[in-house]
């Protein structure tokens, strides 16, 4: 019952004299986290700048594109920016779209909008494959082509006018210019526009941070679960999987791993995400071995409940909380991983990311090509730093022992 | 309890570990001062043993003059002197001996005992130490003599004797002789001794024979037009030396060098990896007086720091990819003290796009002849090298270079950059823009689009992919990138597994079809792993190969570029131009038809010397 | 205790055997296999050439053998107990043996010698990162503990949560690009450890005729303060908030609170009796650290071109060396196996509350 509830039906008894108002009762843990976490100038900051990462990545080839917004050509208007969209474009848009519409309705719970969102993401994803074809190759100075032939009435092009793997074949001049008017952060080595490459890396930096945490989430959470559930053999032998997983040396496997199937974005994110699950089932594990002895785990057991609805809708809840903030930590660090990954070279090759200008940065014969290394970086810094300090805030506001000094 | 750790402990023990630390330090350098005692000691002692030698002869009654003893060792023998360009350059007004010669490898050598030794730069530093029986004219192209003074060829090229030259020692003394040439053909043969590729190459010849103290002859199986190029390229071992060894401590042993040549490690058997090379004038050297002092290898890989080091003159060389160059060109400061040179040669080969012909059994879309020569229209090669290697390239129009011998017909005429003629041709084939959609499409409506595999670290190898990715793009077809790492580019190469391939092939002065486009090295994991086949070419290639007299073969070789020309197995894409940087003070630098006037790989007398005035090591 | 100790030491074995494992499995199944790194190096070759080259090292490595049998033939040779290696190859007896970590298939030398090379330079450096590490973090830790709550508190850890975030390979490019270019400041050297004459030069400063020598021991110094500031600054923002949180804990309790009523000065309860209590976590995490450090900062060694075990790796993992593989992670699954039991022990002794019985 709600505290209105109760406050209400106190109140109703007629004919006694009203009782003193009961002292509200505290709100859940999940509340109070949530709303001190939010209230926390430091999670305001690094909210705001994963904000305009966000927009970035699901808006990119609205920002920058070399194909225009919108052209008249013979009297009529075309959506060359439209027509050359894929697939993940639509898709990000879609989910972005509904993602603020569901945002916006109270009536259901989290978990309510979550499951709305991914329904919303099951039915668009294979209509989007089956119907969005973007011309496959692509000629990124056709328009401008056509614009210095005169052919063009009218053009309203993307506020930065350049694809990411647009390299420039009609001005070769451009290639490793430093920032100037027309190309704000710089041209890279390839003839790419750093300041596009790094609209459109925003993509990978959240792909990665989020799908490599939630793979290492989901693994460390299902085999620390069980361990701290079933001990004895299953945790012996569950703590020497885990040893073994923390002895290998990531980076060999990665490397054989990439030269084995390719520089795959998805590999990557799948090979991250096996790598760094064990801290999270340790966690689990510590907290479930807490909570398999409280009452009401043995009330769940007598009341013979399915295994997984014990382990995931009783005892998870209770001790999720420094997964939670671990994982918002992870976030961060799986970006450094990939950017460091894409620095040795392991990285993707047409795509861009920060990691591989980065790359570019240091590799470049001999010359030190400061816009190459300070922007992209700036972005992985300020992207981590973001995660950091939510992640912080989250722990501060999740910390039992902290609300008694602060 | 309680841990009555205070932080005066603390104290104590970081005071007693650093103390520990500087014994220990201290240890060190006694013991480095023990090594430099140990080395003058040794140079002391081996002074001494040459003194009491020359006493020796003294006595003898033999005249020993100060100079090299021009009288045995560097008279012109058969075919030239070996030593022509040394005494150019002695003849220059301010030709001078002394100072060091300090080049830099860009690789960190693992190995200097001769055929276990894998790697290229190895070969520089044997070059130095170690002696053939004749090498290469860089100018002529002609064979000069080393080891022997003079050659017959017999039983059309199933025979070479060679006449060695006498009055020649290893730089510890030790006479020179035909055992020596026996032991080396006979040691590299031996299964034990690890040297599979050395081997493989000696394998034609089926015997070396002593006929005398100073005479051998090489019989081989077959008559082969590199039957002298690989009798007289056989860097020649010392029996007394190396005999001393099992098989098993020679393929251990990193360090085992010592040769005829002009300069010698100062200890033949302990020098190890991580070690500085340094090579010492050979004072028993039986020609020309070489004119360093000694010649230093530093092995620093990273270009940052090899550029750094050149730049604050502590090593003489540098070799620049084409961006380096050109910003390196715009800096007055080095120009003044530096000479550059840029450099077509022969030796470095040329890069390519492979097209594979054949997959899994299965006719691709490059097996039509039209398709490939549609490619290559459709690459813009002069663009190529003017954007990409800023310059610094050559467009290549076929296997063979036209500055080595003359194997290219010399009438033969390029294909042009023309997109439309492609366009043109991919009709003809089947393949054209059907539905407006900006892809060409085959006849059965399957995209224009192929993988294109390359090496994964090569910064020139991606953008030059990147650049035939874009021009493909517009003429309608779709290129998608396939970096590989090295390794696995091998395995797939062997499987034939990609679909097309950009890669570089290194030359010799004078090139062999046999490996890349004979259709017998298609099987077996062979080079021809395009599944190129031709059989007029397959002909024409024995022939060549059997025909000992050179203005024959030439119109032989001349008629298989044709061949080439017309099938266009591969999109020939730029021969590179080597790009270095020499210190200022060394003079009689120049350029010859293979290179440097003094190349690296070959083993030949170097006619670099520094004038008094600006000498600056070793003093 | 000793029982613990035993029991995790036999739990040991099986966890190193099944990361060598893994990663043998992982080298194997990859493309080119166990002889990639061989037939690279000789490629572009008369094709004879190549395969007598192929069937020489088939033999000598028994690369073309099933796997399983590669595998234990490489356990054979590492563990201490084993079959003794005849001269001829054959098999030997079973016994007590010195583990023989192989030969690099790619640089033709055994792997020891590369380890004895790589390792001492490694290990400087984090001999030397470690206690500058310390040392800040712990200064740091008491001093936002001290002023916890008032701006330079929460300043000072916006500003370690900030380095934290900083990309290591970041700062290895940037210090270099800008300290130690010809182009803005040339303040450092560039590459390596060593200058090209310090094999020449004398181990202490002098001053020589010619101008200031400064020596083997401070021209290494002078190389390797980038690289150290490098990799030092990571950690020291990470301890300096664990310091931070663990003296907050111990304040709250109680027998702070007691000494505190007893009238001691605040500066003695917080140096003599929380920051002692306050140790624990940072001295079990020293002990984690290590493996990490010694896996070799593998970023910033290649930035610096410094050769430790961690360029040693990469190298080793790029060019398919099997030997080499195999045997970097032996070493370094070894050390942080024995890290972690060292690290249980080390707070089982540390904290005096905490038994494992």
């Amino acid at each position: 019952m709600t505290n209105a509830a109760m406050a209400g039906s106190l109140a109703a008894m007629p004919g006694e004299a009203p009782r003193p108002e009961p002292a509200p009762s505290p709100r859940g843990l999940a509340r109070r986290a949530v709303d001190d976490t939010l209230a926390s100038w430091r999670t305001k900051t690094g909210l705001a700048w994963i904000a305009i990462v966000a927009f970035c990545a699901v808006f990119a080839p609205f920002l920058a594109n070399s194909y225009p917004l919108a052209v008249k050509m013979n009297g009529n208007w075309s959506s060359p920016a439209i027509k050359h969209l894929t697939p993940v474009d639509w898709t990000l848009l879609v989910v972005a779209f509904c993602g603020v519409i569901t945002l916006g309705l109270s009536r259901l719970t989290f978990f309510r909008k979550l499951l709305v969102l991914l329904l919303i993401l099951a039915v668009e994803l294979p209509l989007a494959f089956l119907f969005v074809h973007p011309p496959i190759v692509d000629v990124f100075q056709e328009y401008r082509d056509l614009q210095r032939q005169g052919r063009l009435q009218a053009v309203i092009g993307c506020p930065i006018p350049y694809s990411p793997t647009d390299r420039l074949r009609d001005h070769p001049d451009a290639r490793l210019t430093p920032p100037s008017r027309e190309h704000l952060f710089g041209v890279d080595m390839n003839g790419s526009d750093v300041l596009s490459a790094m609209i459109h890396a925003c993509r990978i930096a959240m792909a990665i941070g989020f799908i490599s945490t939630g793979i290492a989430v989901v693994i460390g959470v299902v085999i620390g679960g069980l361990m701290g559930y079933f001990v004895g053999w299953v945790d012996l032998f569950g703590m020497r999987f885990i040893e073994v997983f923390e002895a290998i040396p990531t980076l060999i496997l990665l490397i054989t791993f990439v030269a084995f199937f390719g520089h795959n974005l998805y590999l990557m994110m799948a090979i991250i995400g096996l790598t760094g699950w064990t801290g999270n089932a340790r966690f689990i594990r510590a907290e479930y071995l807490r909570l398999r002895n409280q009452d009401f785990v043995q009330a769940t057991i007598a009341a013979g409940l399915p295994l997984r609805s014990i382990l995931f809708r009783h005892m998870l809840p209770n001790g999720v909380s420094p997964v939670i903030v671990s994982a918002t930590f992870g976030i961060a660090s799986a970006i450094l991983f990939e950017s460091t990954l894409s620095f040795l070279g392991l990285g993707l090759i047409d795509e861009p990311s920060w990691g591989q200008m980065l790359n570019q940065a240091a590799g470049v014969s001999g010359t030190f090509t400061w816009w190459m290394a300070v922007f992209p970086g700036l972005g992985i810094f300020l992207t981590v730093f973001a995660y950091n300090l939510i992640g912080e805030a989250l722990r501060d506001a999740l910390d039992p022992r902290l609300h008694g000094i602060e | 309890m309680g841990n009555r750790f205070g932080v005066k402990d603390f104290f104590v023990m970081t005071l007693l570990v650093v103390l520990v630390i500087s014994v220990w330090l201290s240890m060190k350098q006694r013991d480095r001062e023990w090594e430099v005692m140990q080395s003058i000691h040794n140079q002391g002692d081996s002074q001494s043993h040459e003194l009491a030698q020359i006493r020796r002869l003294l006595a003898q009654g033999i005249q020993v003059t100060g100079m090299s003893p021009t009288t045995q060792g560097s008279e012109a023998s058969q075919a030239g002197d070996p030593f022509k360009y040394v005494k150019q350059a002695e003849a220059m007004p301010d030709y001078a001996t002394g100072d060091w010669f300090i080049d830099n490898l860009q690789t960190k050598v693992g190995v200097l005992t001769p055929l276990v030794s894998t790697d290229l730069y190895a070969t520089v530093v044997q070059g130095r130490v170690l002696e053939s029986l004749a090498f290469l004219d860089p100018n002529t192209l002609e064979y000069l003599p080393q080891l022997a003074t003079s050659w017959q060829m017999a039983n059309n090229g199933m025979e070479y004797t060679f006449q060695l030259r006498r009055g020649v020692t290893f730089s510890d003394g030790e006479p020179f002789g035909a055992d020596d040439v026996v032991f080396t053909f006979n040691w590299t043969m031996n299964p034990k001794v690890q040297a599979p590729r050395d081997r493989a190459y000696l394998e034609k010849i089926k015997s070396v024979e002593k006929k005398g103290d100073y005479e051998v002859v090489f019989h081989f199986k077959e008559p082969y037009f590199q039957s002298f190029d690989l009798a007289s390229g056989m860097n020649i071992l010392a029996r007394h030396f190396y005999s001393k060894y099992t098989p098993e401590q020679y393929n251990q042993n990193p360090g085992l060098l010592i040769g005829t040549g002009p300069y010698r490690l100062s200890d033949p058997s302990s020098w190890r990896p991580g070690q500085r090379i340094e090579l010492f004038r050979n004072d028993q050297y039986w020609g020309e007086t070489p004119s360093f002092d000694r010649i230093i290898y530093e092995q620093v890989e990273t270009e940052t720091a090899s550029l750094t080091m050149f730049r604050n003159g502590e090593s003489d060389t540098f070799s620049a990819q084409p961006e380096q160059y050109r910003m390196l060109l715009k800096d007055q400061d080095l120009i003044k003290h530096t000479q550059h040179f840029e450099l077509s040669s022969p030796l470095s080969g040329y890069i390519y796009v492979g097209w594979n012909q054949s997959r899994n059994g299965k006719p691709t879309l490059f097996s039509d002849k039209r398709v490939r020569r549609a490619m290559t229209m459709l690459t813009d090669r002069q663009r190529i090298c003017d954007e990409v290697m800023l310059g610094y390239a050559t467009p290549a129009d076929g296997p063979f270079d036209p500055l080595g011998k003359p194997q290219r017909a010399p009438d033969l005429k390029p294909w042009p950059f023309d997109p439309s003629a492609a366009k043109a041709l991919l009709k003809e084939a089947g393949f054209e823009d059907r539905n407006g959609s900006g892809v060409l499409q085959s006849p059965d409506g399957h995209p224009f689009e192929f993988k294109l595999t390359y090496p994964a670290k090569g910064e020139t190898y991606e953008r030059v992919v990147l650049f035939i990715k874009d021009s493909f793009a517009q003429a309608g077809i779709k290129v998608d990138l396939d970096p590989t790492d090295f390794p696995i580019m091998i395995d797939r190469i062997n499987k034939r597994d990609f679909e097309a391939i950009s890669l570089g092939w290194s030359a010799e002065p004078e090139d062999d079809l046999y490996q890349a486009f004979d259709s017998s090295q298609i099987k077996d994991e062979g080079d021809d792993f395009i599944s190129y086949a031709n059989p007029e070419l397959d002909k024409l290639i024995e022939e060549a190969r059997s025909t000992v007299d050179e203005p024959k073969r030439m119109k032989l070789w001349q008629q298989c570029s044709r061949i080439i020309h017309e099938d266009q197995p591969y999109t020939f894409l730029y021969r590179n131009k080597s790009l270095s940087f020499m210190a200022g003070r060394i003079k009689d630098v120049s350029t010859s038809k293979l290179g440097l006037n003094a190349i690296q790989r070959y083993n030949m007398p170097i006619p670099w010397f520094v004038p008094k005035a600006s000498q600056k090591w070793g003093k | 205790m000793t029982t613990y100790i035993i029991r995790r030491l036999l739990l040991f074995i099986p966890v190193l055997l099944g990361m060598t494992i893994v990663v043998f499995a992982t080298v194997a199944l990859s493309p080119g296999g166990t002889g990639a790194s061989l037939l690279a190096r000789e490629g572009g070759m008369d094709p004879r050439a190549r395969k007598a080259i192929e069937a020489y090292y088939n033999k000598r490595y028994g690369l073309k053998d099933p796997l399983p049998v590669q595998y234990f033939r490489w356990l054979n040779e590492v563990s201490p107990i084993g079959f003794h290696q005849n001269e001829d190859g054959s098999r030997g007896r079973f016994g007590i043996k010195m583990p023989d970590l192989g030969e690099s298939l790619v640089r033709h030398r055994p792997i020891i010698d590369l380890v004895k090379e790589c390792l001492p330079i490694t290990v400087l450096l984090n001999v030397i990162t470690i206690p500058i590490i310390y040392v800040i973090a712990i200064v740091a830790g008491i001093r936002a503990a001290q002023k916890r709550g008032k701006f330079a508190d929460i300043g000072m850890g916006s500003v370690l949560l900030g380095l934290w975030s900083f990309p290591q390979m970041l700062a290895g490019v940037l210090a270099i690009g800008f300290l130690a270019s010809r182009q803005y400041a040339k303040l450092f050297p560039t590459n390596g450890l060593h200058d090209l004459r310090s094999g020449s030069m004398p181990f202490l400063p002098a001053f020589t005729p010619v101008g200031f020598n400064p020596g083997w021991m401070l021209d290494m110094g002078w190389h390797l303060v980038l690289p150290v500031l490098c990799l030092c600054y990571v950690s020291f923002a990470f301890l300096a908030k664990l310091e931070r949180g663990a003296m907050l804990e111990n304040i709250a309790l109680d027998y702070v609170r007691t000494a505190r009523a007893k009238g001691l000065p605040e500066r003695t309860v917080l140096l003599r009796h929380v920051f002692r209590n306050s140790l624990i976590p940072l001295i079990t995490v020293a002990v984690n650290i290590l493996p990490a450090l010694l896996g070799g900062a593998v970023v910033i060694e290649s930035i610096f071109g410094i050769d430790g075990m961690g360029k040693l790796t990469v190298d080793a993992a790029l060019m398919h060396d099997r030997e080499l593989v195999l045997s970097d992670a032996l070493v370094l699954g070894f050390v942080g196996i024995v890290a972690y039991l060292v690290a249980d022990i080390a707070y089982v002794l540390a904290d005096p509350r905490v038994s494992y019985d």
